[in-house]
């Protein structure tokens, strides 16, 4: 693409090129007029000393060409109008003064664009390296701005995670640093300068000193890390509660430098976990308050259930001593009767069991569980209460689904509630009274039992209201059966809810995961 | 069993098996002969109750109770001499079964002695 940019007419470039030329013919004019001028004026000047000026002029200003024009013009110039008579040698010494100033001039020149090249080049490097050396120190600036934001980021982060880092030699040596959290968590002020480690130890409490100590020096003599909790005592006299860990910084030669950790003020959170185990237990107890309150209804159902094994075994034995008495003793019959007894005996056992296991309070076990199995038990306690009051229960259960990962008991106790409230909804209407308790596998792999009846329904305009605390229909309730059951059931990662059956009654609905555990999780405690 | 009563059996309806069992075990073992049912319907659709020399019910079933059993025999005028057996068994229970007819009343765990000699003298009569 050169050669046509350089063939296309360019205005710019075109007068530069005139110009320069023009300084030739102006300057060797200049030089003509001003030999004539002196000649004029009889003054002892001549046309060669104006003409090497004009041709040194113009090299110097217009460059070589020009120059070189000049030159040429200037020998004219003195041949033709000046001494147009003088010897052909003269002229050839004159023309040959012209061409070694010219020559001259022309290394002048080159001189002069090597050297303004050389310092053209030599200011490029300046602006280049003066260019890097801004650019590094805005760098350098930035950089700099950055590790000072990023230190009050870490420092608000250590303020607001009351976590403070050090690190500390040990003895010889002594605190090497203290962030700015760590003067705050221990109670000292930064500005009494970084504490002594002997002044760091006064402030745990007294009773910490020898176990932190002990801990420490064992720590230090088997280069290993450290971790404990103790007590700080401000000077205001406030007790502290904090953590503390490090780790050993080995050198070359596996020599023990310093050991680089945090302290964190676990104060709050100690207090937190204090305030949640407080709140698991209320709510185990009452969880157990409610489990309580149902059996207390279901007493005369759960009554004539251990009565019923117990006749039988009455009737049994008597029935036994009967054979063994008469004149000729049965003991055929005699040992079917006694088998008989063993039999009841063992069930009003099984019931006794279940309903203590029931009434049982403390820490929630969780299991791999067969929710059927689960569902099929309970109906056992519950089937008695349902028959007072007429009421036949049925069940769907799907017998291909997978076990459950859940607290068979806390299970328990939400489907009598569900039922307790499906008997109390039904206690009062005419039509056939029947609860359906059906368990299926639902979407995501998670389970739906559902408990459903055909009684008064739901309070209308307060549907949404019956999983509220305290909220009840009934005379005798206390209303937290549905609370608790669903505190059970989203403990369990589950959820619980109602809708109405059409045209009467209400179904009650909960899922539970069913994930297959691992086995160290089948002894999960949680309190409910 | 008396000669009157030849033939005849005592019924036992209840829906609890073991009850049944025992009760029919124990009937064996002095010599009567029974039959069980396990609801008050069963008893009604077997067609037997005129058969029966005595009936031995539970009260609180599940469908028909041994209260409406009796009241429906005795629509029908079927005076069959029935001994109530009951876990929930109270007074205002008691009464009305013996005004109904009832030979004897009987709270679970009950006497066997009592119950013998109440199909006895029911079987006697």
């Amino acid at each position: 693409m050169d050669e046509p940019e350089k063939l296309r007419w360019n205005p710019g470039r075109a007068r530069a090129v005139a110009l320069r030329y023009g300084l030739a013919l102006l300057s060797v004019a200049a030089a003509l007029g001003l030999a004539r001028a002196f000649a004029y004026f009889h003054l002892p000047q001549s046309f060669g000393t104006f003409a090497l000026s004009a041709i040194a002029i113009t090299f110097w200003y217009a460059g070589i060409v020009p120059g070189v024009l000049a030159a040429v013009l200037s020998s004219l110039v003195r041949d033709y109008l000046f001494e147009p008579d003088t010897s052909i040698e003269s002229r050839l010494l004159f023309d040959l003064v012209f061409l070694v100033f010219a020559l001259l001039m022309t290394r002048v020149v080159r001189g002069r664009k090597e050297l303004e090249q050389r310092v053209e080049e030599r200011t490029a490097e300046l602006t280049r390296l003066n260019d890097n050396l801004k650019r590094e120190i805005a760098e350098h600036n930035r950089v700099e701005s950055e590790l000072r934001l990023s230190e009050a980021y870490l420092a608000e982060a250590q303020r607001l995670s009351h976590t403070g880092s050090w690190a500390w030699s040990p003895p010889p040596g002594d605190i090497r640093y203290w962030s700015e959290e760590c003067y705050r968590v221990q109670g000292f002020d930064p500005k009494g300068g970084q504490p002594r480690f002997e002044e760091f130890f006064q402030r745990i409490h007294p009773d910490d000193q020898a176990i932190i100590a002990e801990a420490i020096e064992r720590a230090v003599r088997e280069k290993r890390d450290i971790k404990f909790d103790y007590r700080i005592v401000h000077p205001s006299g406030e007790i502290r509660d904090a953590q503390s860990v490090g780790h050993p910084v080995l050198g070359p030669s596996g020599n023990l430098v310093e050991y680089v950790g945090t302290i964190i003020d676990v104060t709050e959170r100690k207090q937190a976990e204090k305030e949640r185990e407080r709140l698991r237990e209320a709510q185990a107890d009452l969880a157990h308050a409610s489990r309580m309150t149902t059996m207390g209804e279901l007493t005369a159902s759960l009554a004539h259930e251990v009565n019923q094994p117990i006749a039988a075994a009455v009737t049994g034995a008597s029935t036994c001593i009967r054979w063994l008495t008469r004149d000729t003793p049965d003991i055929a019959e005699a040992r079917e009767a006694a088998l008989g007894v063993v039999r009841n005996g063992k069930r009003a056992a099984d019931i006794i069991n279940r309903i203590r296991s029931l009434s049982k309070k403390g820490d929630s076990q969780r299991q791999l569980v067969d929710i059927n199995e689960v569902i099929l038990e309970i109906i056992a306690l519950l089937q008695n209460e349902a028959q007072r009051y007429s009421i036949v229960i049925r069940t769907d259960l799907n017998e291909d689904l997978p076990r459950v990962m859940a607290d068979s008991l806390q299970i328990q106790q939400v489907i009598v509630n569900l039922a307790m409230n499906s008997i109390d909804a039904m206690k009062d209407i005419d039509q056939p009274r029947v609860i359906s308790i059906r368990s299926q596998s639902a979407e995501d792999q998670q389970l739906t039992i559902s408990v459903s009846d055909n009684g008064v329904g739901l309070p209308q305009q307060q549907a949404d209201k019956i999983f509220d605390a305290f909220f009840t229909t009934k005379s005798h309730g206390i209303g937290l059966g549905l609370r608790i059951s669903r505190t059970i059931i989203e403990s369990h990662r589950g959820r619980l809810w109602a809708t109405p059956n059409s045209p009467v009654g209400a179904s009650f609905y909960f899922t539970l995961p069913a994930t297959l555990a691992s086995a160290d999780e089948t002894h999960d405690h949680t309190n409910v | 069993m008396s000669p009157r009563s030849e033939g005849k059996f005592v019924a036992i309806v209840d829906d609890d098996d073991s009850v049944r069992d025992t009760l029919r075990g124990l009937l064996k073992s002095v010599g009567f002969s029974s039959r069980v049912f396990e609801s008050a319907e069963q008893f009604l659709g077997s067609g037997h109750y005129h058969d029966t020399a005595c009936l031995i019910t539970d009260i609180r079933m599940p469908g028909m109770s041994g209260l409406e059993l009796q009241a429906r025999l005795n629509a029908e005028h079927c005076r069959i001499p029935t001994i109530f057996i009951t876990a929930h068994g109270d007074e205002e229970m008691r009464f009305q079964a013996l005004r109904a007819g009832a030979v004897e009343f009987l709270p679970k765990p009950f006497d066997d002695e009592i119950l013998v000699e109440s199909v006895r003298a029911a079987l006697d009569r």
